[in-house]
């Protein structure tokens, strides 16, 4: 990990027509680290994900990478500048069986032999090594869900985004997004954003987690003391009545 | 025996003609999510354009044919770059654009061309005998490279990294566009592949069969429904419904008669969809 900054957000505000989504978002993600993205339901956080991966532009504010202004780009460019996103639904090509949908990653993103070679280490150690040849969308939805990150993998990022990766998977398939993530940052030196409900992933994988309420960034920090926080307890838990009255 | 044979030659003959169609009626379903109503009209365009070409500019009827692809594989890229690309996640808008560019084209025509006819002969006439069995060599000469033209296709789609990223563009846009596919780079190009086809189809089969301004109509209808028997944005789907389509048509003229044959086709496609309401190769539903 460097001190320079790798992902930098400036004061990025989202709106769609008079619905502010998010205000004022700052924040930066160094080279090689992993960092959550917390709040809850309708708070903006995949919303957040589509700005910084080009799907929209932001309505203010800016986006660097590498010092180099990547705002208000399309999801393509930059995905060729190396920010990746994965989504939270099962985002493969349905119709292609996984060898396809690995080989289509690998040949649109011109990824090196090396990365070839790490992942078909990786499907082997997610279990889609056997299922190479069956349609991406008969895959059970765990397999659906790695495939997706897979694929992420496969273009050799500097920034992964992760939507919920963990969405949807079984306890026993949540230590896979571990190894998935140990694996990109081994492998490509990237940094990670994660946004995610599962706090004991959070916990695991980031050192640093931003918190996110009502389109409004509320905290910052190291897990364990942002989740301590009153005001992050109540963005998720609400005020009891109590509280209210006082 | 020997009106079985010909009605076989002669549908999997007009099998070819309507795979040629279907493929890139098919192609801008399944990759812009777009029903191009301005298909027929790039078939009469083409026929028109291959007559010009002969007719006006002197030109050999071959070269007509590649000129005639080119004319309308570059006007589809134009249109669908100018026009389309702006709009192309609005259905209804699409609809109406291409719906609008369809009567433009025929239109034009009528107003260029006059409503008649022109005289617009294949260059190769005859017959070529094999035992009790006589083939018209214009026929077969079609045949071959239609066929010739569904294998290019074939081989541009499943062989090569256009294909490739064609298909990835078609199963999903953003999942593509994560990737590093550029998609407004592309829904041009396939456009242009199958505005071509269908140029080509008509330059093609119109100095066979006829060629008028109107004669585009049949040729979207017969698409349209040859692209939902195969399953919507099915490449084998469309190829396999066309021959079908066209061996059904051919034995129905020929055992039933006229209206009686059409009447077959549309039984035949009534109870398909009811087996099999996504078509024969179609996904249970297409996300948008």
């Amino acid at each position: 990990m460097t001190d320079t900054p790798g992902l930098e957000v400036d004061r990025v505000v989202k709106r769609f027509g008079g619905l502010q989504v998010f205000h004022d978002v700052s924040f930066s993600l160094r080279p090689g680290e992993v960092l959550g993205v917390i709040g809850p339901n309708g708070a903006g956080k995949t919303t957040l994900i589509n700005v910084l991966c080009g799907r929209f532009p932001p309505s203010a504010g800016s986006v660097s990478l590498d010092g180099k202004s990547i705002t208000g780009l399309p999801t393509h460019r930059l995905a060729r500048m190396g920010l990746v996103r994965s989504f939270q639904q099962t985002n493969t090509f349905k119709s292609a069986s996984v060898r396809e949908n690995l080989s289509r990653a690998l040949r649109f993103s011109g990824a090196p032999m090396r990365v070839v070679e790490r992942v078909d280490a990786l499907l082997r150690q997610f279990d889609l090594h056997p299922r190479l040849d069956e349609p991406s969308d008969k895959l059970p939805y765990g397999l659906q869900k790695m495939l997706g990150l897979l694929l992420a993998y496969a273009t050799g990022p500097k920034v992964l985004l992760l939507d919920e990766p963990a969405a949807g998977l079984e306890r026993r398939e949540r230590t896979l997004i571990d190894a998935f993530v140990a694996a990109a940052r081994a492998d490509h030196g990237c940094s990670v954003l994660i946004v995610e409900h599962d706090m004991d992933l959070i916990r695991r994988l980031c050192p640093r987690i931003l918190v996110l309420d009502a389109g409004h960034l509320i905290a910052e920090g190291p897990p364990a003391e942002v989740l301590a926080r009153r005001d992050v307890i109540e963005a998720y838990m609400g005020l009891s009545d109590e509280d209210e009255a006082a | 025996m020997t009106s079985f044979v010909t009605a076989t030659l002669i549908g999997v003959s007009l099998g070819a003609q309507y795979a040629l169609l279907a493929l890139g009626f098919t192609l801008i379903f399944g990759i812009l999510g777009v029903v191009n109503f301005a298909h027929g009209g790039f078939y009469v365009l083409g026929g028109y354009a291959a007559y010009w070409f002969v007719s006006a500019a002197g030109l050999p009827y071959p070269l007509a044919v590649v000129l005639a692809t080119l004319v309308t594989g570059i006007l589809g890229y134009l249109f669908e770059l100018l026009l389309i690309e702006r709009l192309v996640d609005d259905h209804l808008a699409t609809l109406m654009l291409t719906l609008g560019l369809y009567l433009m084209l025929s239109t034009g025509i009528l107003i260029t061309f006059g409503p008649e006819s022109p005289l617009f002969e294949f260059p190769l006439n005859g017959t070529l005998r094999a035992g009790p069995f006589y083939f018209p060599i214009a026929n077969l000469v079609v045949l071959a490279v239609c066929l010739l033209a569904i294998l290019g296709v074939y081989a541009l789609i499943f062989r090569t990294d256009l294909g490739r990223a064609l298909r990835a563009l078609a199963d999903d846009r953003q999942v593509a566009a994560a990737q590093g596919l550029r998609p407004r780079l592309l829904f041009p190009l396939a456009f242009a592949l199958a505005c071509g086809l269908a140029g080509m189809t008509g330059a093609l089969v119109t100095p066979i069969l006829s060629l008028a301004p109107h004669v585009g109509d049949p040729v979207l209808a017969t698409s349209f429904l040859i692209v939902i028997l195969g399953g919507l944005g099915s490449i084998g789907g469309a190829t396999v419904a066309a021959f079908l389509v066209g061996l059904v048509e051919a034995y129905s003229s020929v055992y039933l008669g006229g209206s009686k044959g059409a009447l077959a086709l549309f039984v035949l496609v009534l109870i398909i969809l009811v087996v099999r309401p996504s078509g024969l190769f179609g996904r249970i539903a297409r996300e948008a």
